[in-house]
C-alpha cells in the first residue's frame, strides 16, 4: 500500500477544463471518498489515477513512483468499476484470477489467493458460476474480490455501490469498510452520494466544477463547511441557505449576519421553540407547517415563515405530537448555529 | 381474420422466392427437350446436365471459388475486426466514418474495374486468383467492417479497461476479453462476407475469365455462341447457391443484428 499525490493535475477536453489544477495527497491505509454532482471531474479525476484518461498537465506519484506517463498495467493499482465489468465468458474464479495470470503468479498461488479472497467477501461457494448467474450484490462482491486478490498499492472505486439498490448499498458499504479494515488497504472511492461519502470515508474530499472545494473529515465537511456549495451539497436534508438581507426580514436575524453575504443553517438546528432553553441566544419566529414527511425516528418539516420563506426542519418523530399540518406554531435558531457565507461562496469565521 | 391474410401474405412470398429454386432444381434434371417446353411437368429425369457440369470442371471453378471466397474472408475478418474496433472506440476518421466506409458501395463496380484490370495487367496477375481477391476486398472489407462496428459498441469499454488495469496491454485485453464478446458477430461477419464474394460475378469475370474462372463465371459461360445450354447451367447454378442457401440458414438471425446494428448507436 503507498499514498498517491496528485501534483497540480488538469484535465482539458478541448476548451472545457474538466480537472482544474487538483492538488491531493491520499493517505496511505484510509479510505478517501471523492464526492460531488456529476461532471465535478471526480470520476475524471480517478481515470487519470488508473491511467485510463491522459493527464493535459500535472503529476502523480504513487508512492515515490511517477506514473503520469505509464500504462494502466504498470501501476500496480486495482478497480472496481460502476457496472463491475465481469467478464461473462470466464467463471467467477477465472474472473477473480484473470489479474494474477497477467502477472504471471505461480498456479497454485494463484488458487489460494482466489480461495482467501472469495471467502473473504463470502463468495467462495459460487467460484464456479458464471457472472450471469449471480445476483447484483454477489456480482459486486466479486468484482471487489478480483480487486483484492492483487494486493494493489491502492484500490480505485468507481462508484460501484451505484448499481445496487438501497438495501444491498447498505450493507455492501459496511462490507467495503470490514474489508478495508482487515486489509488495510489505500482506497479512493468515488461516488455522488454524500451519504456514502459520510459513511464510508477517512477522509472526503468534495468536487465541484473540476475544483477541490473542502479536504477534510467527515465530520468537518458536515460542521464546518469550507463554502457554501459544500454546506448545500453535504447533509440530507439539505441546508437552509438565505441571503442576509432576506434572512434579517423574514426571519428577525439580527447580530450574526454582520458582513455575511448568506447565511446558512441546518434542517436539525431550526428547531421548536419550546425545545431551545428561555436563556440561550436564539432568533424565534413563527412558521406556517407546510408538509410534514415523517422518517420514522424523525420528521422533515416544510414551512412557511414570513414573506413566504420556506424552510426545512428535522425534528425528532416524539416532539410532533403536538404539532401538524397547517399549525403555525414558533420555531427558534440558537445563534451559533448559523452558518456564513461570503458573496464568493466561502466560509467567514464566527 | 388477421391470422388468415397474415398466412396468405406469408405463404406468397414463399412461393414468390421459392419457385426460382423449383424451376431451376427442375430444370437441371431435364433433357432438351423438356425444357424447351415448360408447360410440360411429367418428363423423365435425366442425369446428363450434370455430366456436362463434371466434364466442364465446374467443381474445379467451385474450389476457386472456396479458395477466392476463404482468403477474402480471412483477411476482410483481421483488418475488419481491427478497423471496426478502432472506430467503434477511438471514432476513427471521426463521426462521418461510421457510415462513410459504406459509401465505396455506391460506387459501381464498372468505375472500379478498369483501374484495377491496370493494375493487374502492370503487375502480371491478369487472371489468378489474387486479383480477384483484390477487387473482392473493395466491397467486402468495408462491409465486414461496418457489420461489426455494431457488435464492438455492445461490448461495454470497461471490459478493456478493467483487464488494463489488471495488467494486460490494450492488445492483450482486446485478444482477451473484447474479442471473445464479439466472436458470434465474427462468425456471421464471415458467412456473410464469403457469400459475397462467392456470389461476385463482374469483377471475376473481367479479371480473371480465363483459367481462374471462378463459379459464377463458370455458370455464364454456359450462355455459349450456340445458346443457352439452359440444363447444364441450372445444375451449374444448383452447384453455386446450395451452400449459401445452407450459409443464410445459420447466420440469418445475426445477420439482421449485425445490418441494424452497424449504424444505429454513434
Amino acid at each position: 500500500m503507498a499514498q498517491i499525490s496528485l501534483k497540480a493535475l488538469v484535465k482539458r477536453y478541448g476548451d472545457i477544463e474538466a480537472v482544474r489544477a487538483v492538488d491531493l495527497d491520499i493517505a496511505d491505509g484510509k479510505i478517501t471518498v471523492l464526492v460531488g454532482p456529476s461532471g465535478c471531474g471526480k470520476t475524471t479525476t480517478l481515470r487519470m489515477i488508473a491511467g485510463l484518461e491522459s493527464v493535459t498537465s500535472g503529476r502523480i506519484l504513487i508512492g515515490e513512483r511517477d506514473v503520469t506517463g505509464l500504462e494502466p498495467k504498470d501501476r500496480d493499482l486495482a478497480m472496481v468499476f460502476q457496472n463491475y465489468a465481469l467478464y461473462p465468458h470466464m467463471s467467477v474464479a477465472d474472473n477473480i484470477a484473470f489479474g494474477l495470470k497477467a502477472r504471471n503468479v505461480p498456479r497454485a498461488e494463484i488458487e489460494r489467493r482466489v480461495r482467501e479472497a472469495a471467502d473473504l467477501l463470502d463468495v467462495g461457494s459460487l467460484l464456479k458460476r458464471k457472472p450471469g448467474q449471480l445476483s447484483g450484490g454477489q456480482q459486486q462482491r466479486v468484482a471487489i474480490g478480483r480487486a483484492i486478490v492483487r494486493e494493489p498499492a491502492a484500490f480505485l472505486f468507481d462508484e460501484p455501490l451505484s448499481n445496487l439498490d438501497a438495501k444491498l448499498r447498505v450493507e455492501m458499504r459496511t462490507e467495503i469498510l470490514r474489508v478495508q479494515r482487515e486489509l488495510r488497504g489505500t482506497i479512493i472511492h468515488v461516488t455522488h452520494d454524500q451519504e456514502e461519502a459520510m459513511t464510508l470515508a477517512h477522509r472526503v474530499v468534495v468536487m465541484n466544477r473540476g475544483v477541490l472545494e473542502q479536504i477534510g473529515s467527515p465530520a468537518d465537511v458536515y460542521q464546518r463547511p469550507a463554502t457554501e456549495f459544500v454546506a448545500r451539497f453535504i447533509g440530507s436534508p439539505q441546508m437552509n441557505v438565505l441571503d442576509a438581507d432576506d434572512a434579517r426580514a423574514s426571519l428577525g436575524v439580527a447580530g450574526v449576519g454582520d458582513g455575511a453575504a448568506r447565511l446558512g443553517v441546518r434542517p436539525e438546528d431550526v428547531q421548536l421553540a419550546g425545545e431551545v432553553a428561555h436563556d440561550r441566544p436564539a432568533v424565534r419566529f413563527p412558521a406556517l407547517v407546510e408538509v410534514v414527511e415523517l422518517l420514522g425516528a424523525s420528521a422533515i418539516l416544510t414551512l412557511r415563515a414570513r414573506a413566504d420563506r420556506r424552510l426545512r426542519a428535522l425534528v425528532s418523530a416524539r416532539s410532533l405530537a403536538h404539532v401538524h399540518e397547517g399549525d403555525e406554531p414558533e420555531f427558534a435558531i440558537e445563534r451559533d448555529a448559523w452558518h456564513r457565507f461570503a458573496a464568493n461562496g466561502a466560509r467567514m469565521a464566527t | 381474420m388477421i391470422g388468415v391474410w397474415r398466412r396468405a401474405l406469408i405463404a406468397t412470398a414463399v412461393v414468390v422466392v421459392a419457385f426460382p429454386y423449383a424451376w431451376v432444381t427442375l430444370a437441371a434434371f431435364k433433357d432438351r427437350a423438356a425444357l424447351n417446353d415448360p408447360s410440360r411437368l411429367s418428363f423423365t429425369p435425366t442425369l446428363a446436365n450434370w455430366r456436362e457440369v463434371v466434364e466442364g470442371r465446374v467443381l474445379e471453378s467451385a474450389l476457386t471459388s472456396l479458395l477466392v471466397g476463404v482468403v477474402t474472408v480471412g483477411i476482410a475478418l483481421v483488418v475488419g475486426t481491427l478497423g471496426a474496433y478502432a472506430i467503434s472506440r477511438f471514432r476513427s476518421g471521426g463521426a462521418v466514418s461510421r457510415f462513410g466506409i459504406l459509401l465505396s458501395q455506391l460506387m459501381p463496380p464498372a468505375v472500379l474495374v478498369v483501374p484495377l484490370f491496370l493494375v493487374a495487367f502492370d503487375l502480371q496477375l491478369r487472371d489468378t486468383m489474387v486479383a480477384v481477391v483484390a477487387s473482392h476486398l473493395t466491397f467486402v472489407l468495408p462491409v465486414v467492417t461496418w457489420f461489426l462496428i455494431g457488435f464492438f459498441d455492445g461490448v461495454p469499454r470497461e471490459f478493456e479497461e478493467q483487464a488494463m488495469v489488471d495488467g494486460y496491454s490494450r492488445l492483450q485485453a482486446f485478444r482477451r476479453v473484447v474479442l471473445p464478446q464479439v466472436l458470434p458477430g465474427i462468425g456471421a461477419a464471415g458467412i456473410f462476407a464469403f457469400v459475397l464474394s462467392w456470389n461476385d460475378l463482374f469483377y471475376a469475370l473481367i479479371l480473371a475469365g480465363g483459367n481462374t474462372t471462378t463459379l459464377p463465371v463458370k455458370v455464364a459461360s454456359f450462355n455459349t455462341f450456340r445458346g443457352v445450354e439452359l440444363g447444364a447451367m441450372s445444375a451449374a447454378i444448383l452447384v453455386s447457391v446450395v451452400p449459401v442457401v445452407i450459409a443464410c440458414f445459420f447466420v440469418q438471425r445475426r445477420l439482421v443484428r449485425g445490418i441494424s446494428g452497424g449504424g444505429l448507436k454513434s
